[in-house]
């Protein structure tokens, strides 16, 4: 039941400003079937989480997952939201075995938008990363 | 087909009627397959003993990622006649470039190559896809 409410009411779905410094944009695709999510977030200057949005392209359980994730990361920090697993999405929303990696798609995209975050706070340090 | 097709075994005994149904079947599975570039490429990879891919793409693959966002963008736009076979030739396009690519790299065995390249005609499949499903008038 979850899953629909989610699909036919998904929370959060939209962008916001990628080019904002503080908001990190994770951009993901499944290979196997085709669905792709974007997930971004906007980050206090705490650390905190306080807004996020999505646009999914893709089957009901990917865009559930999705919708499921901008509602857990708000409110988190980066770090916690670094925490959530696949499992505990796939779990909430009772997804069936075959659309497990849809969960999983939408913990990637948590994680790419984290890093994305991460990656704009700290330019110098991935500028002496990559030539080291 | 001519051999086993269900409509020349009507007067067989059943278990021959059985053969015929579970083989034309088989057979039109197998035609379907082949005829299309995504799948019979995706057999080609099995036949090699190489998975589809399967892993998230991400950050590698981030400019082709957000040109099937983009398209995926227009298309749930509300629109007219004109666009929609603006996308439908686009989308066409770009399948027939990747299907030469995947032709080229399995010509060459590059497997791995190939099944990079599959993994983006599925997105591209899946456009398609869609595409059909708007131009059904509702």
């Amino acid at each position: 039941r979850q899953v629909v409410d989610h699909y036919e009411n998904p929370r959060n779905v939209g962008s916001l400003d990628r080019n904002a410094k503080n908001v990190g944009t994770g951009l993901v695709g499944a290979p196997a079937c085709g669905d792709v999510m974007k997930l971004q977030v906007e980050v206090d200057e705490n650390g905190k989480i306080v807004d996020a949005r999505f646009k999914t392209f893709g089957c009901g359980s990917a865009i559930a997952s999705s919708s499921l994730a901008t509602e857990w990361v708000k409110g988190k920090t980066v770090d916690e939201a670094l925490k959530i697993k696949n499992t505990d999405i796939a779990k909430e929303l009772c997804l069936p075995p075959v659309k497990l990696h849809c969960s999983m798609l939408a913990e990637d995209a948590i994680k790419a938008a984290l890093a994305d975050y991460k990656l704009k706070q700290d330019p110098n340090k991935e500028e002496s990363e990559k030539k080291a | 087909q001519r051999a086993v097709h269900p409509d020349r075994f009507g007067q067989r005994p059943l278990k021959e009627q059985s053969y015929s149904e579970q083989h034309s079947s088989l057979i039109n599975k197998a035609y379907q397959t082949l005829l299309n570039p995504l799948s019979r490429g995706l057999y080609l990879l099995e036949l090699n003993g190489v998975e589809p891919a399967q892993e998230t793409d991400s950050d590698a693959d981030s400019a082709f990622l957000m040109e099937i966002m983009e398209i995926n963008e227009k298309l749930a736009e509300p629109k007219n006649e004109d666009s929609l076979e603006e996308i439908e030739t686009l989308i066409k396009v770009k399948q027939d470039e990747l299907t030469e690519e995947v032709t080229a790299a399995f010509e060459r065995d590059d497997l791995q190559e190939a099944k990079k390249l599959l993994a983006k005609m599925k997105y591209f499949a899946n456009l398609e896809d869609k595409l059909k499903k708007k131009k059904i008038p509702s």
